[in-house]
This record gives C-alpha cells, structure tokens and sequence, in this order.
C-alpha cells in the first residue's frame, strides 16, 4: 500500500484513526508493517504490501 | 457469507478468470464490463471502490480509464492474482487492493465517488448489512448486480458451487429502501444465466447471444432475464 492510503484509512470496528508502523518500505509503497487502531488498540498487519483490515473476528491467522 | 473459503482457495483463484471467462463466458465478461462502464460513466480523476474486487476485473480497467480505485476483498489468494494484473496493465499506481470485510468497511462516511459490487450480492448473507455499508462511504453512487429469482437461472442455480441468492424485484426495492438509497437507472440482461454460456464454445455463444438480445428486445426482457444491473444513488 502506499503510505497516501493512510488519509482515507480508518478502523473497521469503529473507524477511529489508524497509526502505521513500518517495517519494510520501497519509496512510497508500505511493504511490511502493520496498522494500529488508536482507539481499539487492535493490530492489522500488512504483509506483502497488502494491508489485512478483516476484523480479529474474521482472520484465520 | 457462503463459498466464503472456496473464494480463498489459491488454486481456485488462480483458474478463477479461466474457468469463468474463456469460451462463452467470454460474452459474460464482455458484457459485465459494459455495465460498470454504462453505470459509472467517464471515472477519470473519480475516487471508486469496488467490494469484493476478486481477481480485479473491473479495479484494474477502471484503473485504465482514470479511475483512483481501491479494490477490497476477503481472499488473499484473489488480491494477488489482482495486482499481477494491475502490474501487467501498469495501473499499480492508481490502485490499492485490501483484505477487508464488506460490512465493515475500514473507511470514513461519505469518501467515495462511487461504490460498486460485481457478482457479490448472490454470495451475501445479509444484503442489507452490506448495501447500507456500501451507501455509507459513498457520496452519489452505489452500483451491484444481483441474480434474478424469475428467470430460467433458478433451473440452474443447483449446479453452482455454493448456491446462490436470487432477488425479485420487490426484493431490490426492499434492499434499496432499507439502505437509504435511491434507484436511478435499472438493466436487465442475460435469459440464457451464466452457466450456460460458460459451457458453450465462442462461436454457438454468439449465435445464442443473438437469440437471447431478440428475446430480450421483444418485450420479455425483465420477467426472463437472469441478471439484474442496478444504479443507485444516496
């Protein structure tokens, strides 16, 4: 995902604002890293530069 | 959500556009595309988001066309067939593809230009849950199709993989009422479902196509078409 994505992102259980934490980047594009729900604390990683925001509920991992 | 982990499966997603879309399907594909073109009309420099994207079909020829496009779905396994070919048509820049749940959709009100669903609302277990969602983050327009409960598709939908959801018209109105949103244009299309023309080599294709406009054009269209296109606004 590119970092951009960040102003429209927000979190799915309750659409409060998201933090990114980077592990991986090429440029502008987030490769590795995840999302961290301000509010809800909770983790939605990004792996391969695709962001993961299924709800807990609804991830297999 | 039904198929939920069919739809997952890496080796369904990556024969899903073969297996759908060669022979006959060809048409199919064809078609659907025309649709989200009619519907969407001119998408340069619009903000869409398409649910439930798969394979990215409609997210990466709107991409084409202009469009800032985000794809969402729940299978990792159809995103990454998406992005090989948002890369292949060099549209990576104008698309983002997300794993993410349809009801639950991690945007804010209002952000999009247009939000559309292909094929997603004969799979969806609570329509209304999805389409006030999708009428949430959009601030003119939602678009989906749905499979029809009058058409000759009922004879086949025993023969799809995970069943299907068919709606009437009353239903859509219903659907449409519950989330708020407005219908502006209607198509209707395809007396001969899906299946059949996925099972038919290109050249019969054609000529049952022709068959199915002339039946469609006499006046039958809506009470024997298998597939609805429906145009709302918020």
């Amino acid at each position: 995902m590119k970092e951009s994505l960040m102003d429209i992102l927000c979190d799915p259980l309750d659409k409060s604002e998201l933090e990114l934490e980077v592990d991986e980047r090429d440029g502008e594009e987030i490769i590795e890293g995840r999302l961290v729900g301000t509010v809800t604390g909770e983790v939605y990683p990004i792996e391969d530069g695709i962001p993961n925001l299924l709800p807990p509920d609804m991830r297999e991992e | 959500m039904k198929g939920k982990e069919w739809y997952q499966a890496d080796e369904v997603a990556q024969e899903y556009d073969a297996k759908r879309f060669s022979k006959g399907g060809r048409l199919i594909d064809r078609r659907e595309k025309q649709a989200a073109l009619d519907a969407l009309g001119p998408v340069e420099g619009k903000d869409v988001l398409e649910i439930a994207c798969g394979t990215g079909r409609f997210t990466v020829m709107l991409a084409e066309r202009g469009a800032n496009i985000v794809g969402l779905d729940i299978s990792a396994a159809m995103l990454s067939q998406g992005r090989e070919k948002a890369r292949a048509a060099g549209v990576d820049d104008r698309i983002e593809f997300m794993r993410g749940d349809a009801a639950r959709l991690p945007f804010p009100d209002d952000h999009f230009d247009a939000v559309f669903a292909m094929r997603f609302f004969h799979l969806a277990d609570t329509p209304v849950k999805f389409l006030t969602e999708m009428a949430r983050v959009s601030n003119e327009q939602v678009f989906f199709d749905t499979f029809n409960d009058r058409s000759t598709r009922v004879l086949y939908n025993w023969l799809l993989p995970m069943g299907s959801r068919l709606y009437s018209r009353d239903d859509v109105t219903r659907l449409l009422s519950d989330s708020n949103l407005t219908l502006d244009d209607e198509a209707h299309d395809f007396v001969f479902p899906y299946g059949f023309y996925r099972k038919i080599p290109n050249d019969i294709a054609d000529e049952f196509r022709g068959l199915d406009r002339a039946i469609l054009d006499s006046g039958l269209g809506e009470k024997l078409a298998s597939v609805s296109y429906w145009d709302a606004r918020v």
